[in-house]
């Protein structure tokens, strides 16, 4: 029998066009898990939650337990955004002249309401999760919002690395002027002083050609600034960097994380999943299979619904044809919808999980 | 003072003066290369509000607090007299 090669993945990304039955796949995935004595954290990250509807319980942004084995989130941008701020608030209250304090919060006014502050809050609490879920969880799974918006997770660290990367080479090459600046005034043992510079200009020359991706180099900076701003702009872009390039290795490490596709067997769940497959293949991230849902069980059905399942069955030869090289898994649609523990591992039934 | 410690110190005067002669303009070069630097930094920071694209304007608003207090030297020195942020007056 087929099955989902998910067990052994500390992270699984569940996504989809909406409605396809994302939510269900994911917490059906998780419940199996958690029953298999994994622990297991489950989160919807699609702004508008139903994970809490689907399990008859109220789960906010913190970890609420469900079942022994199995605890759920809701991420709660807003809450991010303003937790955020917080942060921002504290730091300028230790750096910021009071004069100034005004001018600043109408900034972050500003930012709390921006259309992109929302879905950044979201990408780094996602990436928070995956970094450090490890000790607690043996298995995150994202119940993830609809395609678009999964693929930009999926885009964004490796933009978000290469931002960082910048500013900070840029902080690494000021920092590098300004030693040599401090070796000039200073008044030491004679001529030294000026080969020093030259000396500390090659280094910076040639901290420029090492690849990007290197991070010692920033952290081996031998003195570190001596100015208490310019260390903790260094600590900061630091932090989020590693935020980031962890995100995204992970990500793309196949034994680590693994993509399962929802769809069913309709015209334009099947273009949406072409395309998105399309993507995370461009970005290399390891898919584990499709699962295609809600397909009509193989019992008599009536005039009406054997002329839909004419028309499912030629949806289903092309979902064949197209992914026929990833593992499909089909769900049958049940008699009634799922809601709630039992009718979940009603749905486990038909979605096996191997290592 | 003796004879030869009177022209010991002249002689190191003379020193200092040449190494400062030599080594100013370096020094003047370095540190323009670091103001440099930082403008640019500055400019990557500060650039969504003023209509280029950043895509790391949310991450990168925790350091805006650690330059303000360089903002106004900044956009002088870009040539700006007015601060250019509708939103951020500091003259």
């Amino acid at each position: 029998m087929k099955a989902l090669a998910v067990r052994g993945r500390r992270i699984l990304f569940v996504g989809g066009k909406g409605g396809v039955g994302k939510t269900t796949t994911a917490s059906s995935l998780a419940l199996q898990a958690a029953e298999a004595g994994k622990r297991v954290l489950l989160v919807s990250t699609d702004p508008a939650h139903s994970l809490g509807d689907l399990f008859d319980t109220r789960i906010g942004n913190r970890p609420r337990r469900l079942h022994p084995n199995l605890d759920a989130l809701e991420i709660d941008p807003e809450d991010e955004v303003n937790r955020y701020l917080a942060g921002v608030e504290s730091t300028m209250r230790g750096f910021v002249h009071p004069e100034m304090y005004s001018e600043i919060e109408r900034q972050m006014a500003l930012t709390r309401h921006s259309p992109g502050a929302a879905e950044a809050a979201l990408m780094e609490r996602m990436a928070r999760i995956m970094g450090e879920a490890e000790g607690d969880y043996d298995q995150v799974v994202f119940d993830t919002a609809p395609t678009g918006h999964t693929l930009r997770l999926l885009t964004l660290p490796e933009i978000m690395t290469a931002w960082m990367d910048g500013l900070l080479k840029s902080r690494d090459r000021s920092e590098s002027f300004g030693r040599a600046v401090r070796r000039l005034t200073g008044d030491p043992a004679g001529e030294g002083a000026l080969s020093g510079a030259t000396s500390q200009a090659a280094a910076s020359e040639e901290e420029k050609g090492r690849s990007a991706d290197e991070l010692s180099w920033f952290q081996q900076a031998e003195e570190g600034p001596s100015d208490p701003r310019a260390r903790r702009i260094r600590e900061l872009l630091m932090a989020r960097r590693r935020i980031f390039s962890g995100a995204r290795r992970l990500l793309l490490d196949p034994k680590v994380t693994a993509f399962v596709m929802v769809l069913v067997p309709e015209k334009l769940p099947v273009l949406e999943t072409e395309k998105a497959i399309a993507v995370l293949r461009e970005h290399r991230v390891p898919i584990a299979g499709l699962v295609v849902n809600r397909v009509l069980p193989e019992e008599p059905l009536g005039e009406f619904l054997e002329s839909r399942r004419a028309q499912e069955a030629e949806y289903l030869n092309r979902i064949d044809r197209i992914f026929s090289q990833y593992v499909r898994i089909r769900v049958p649609l049940l008699r009634r919808d799922v809601q709630g523990m039992e009718s979940l591992r009603e749905v486990a039934r038909h979605l096996p999980i191997v290592d | 003072m003796k004879r030869w410690e009177v022209w010991a110190e002249k002689l190191r005067r003379a020193g200092s003066l040449m190494r400062e002669f030599y080594i100013a303009p370096h020094r003047g070069v370095v540190a323009r290369a670091k103001r440099d630097e930082d403008d640019l930094f500055m400019l990557l920071v500060f650039s969504e509000m003023m209509g280029i694209p950043n895509p790391a304007s949310y991450y990168t608003l925790e350091v805006l607090p650690l330059l303000y207090e360089g903002f106004h030297e900044w956009h002088i020195r870009m040539g700006m007299e007015r601060s250019p942020l509708d939103h951020f007056k500091c003259c």
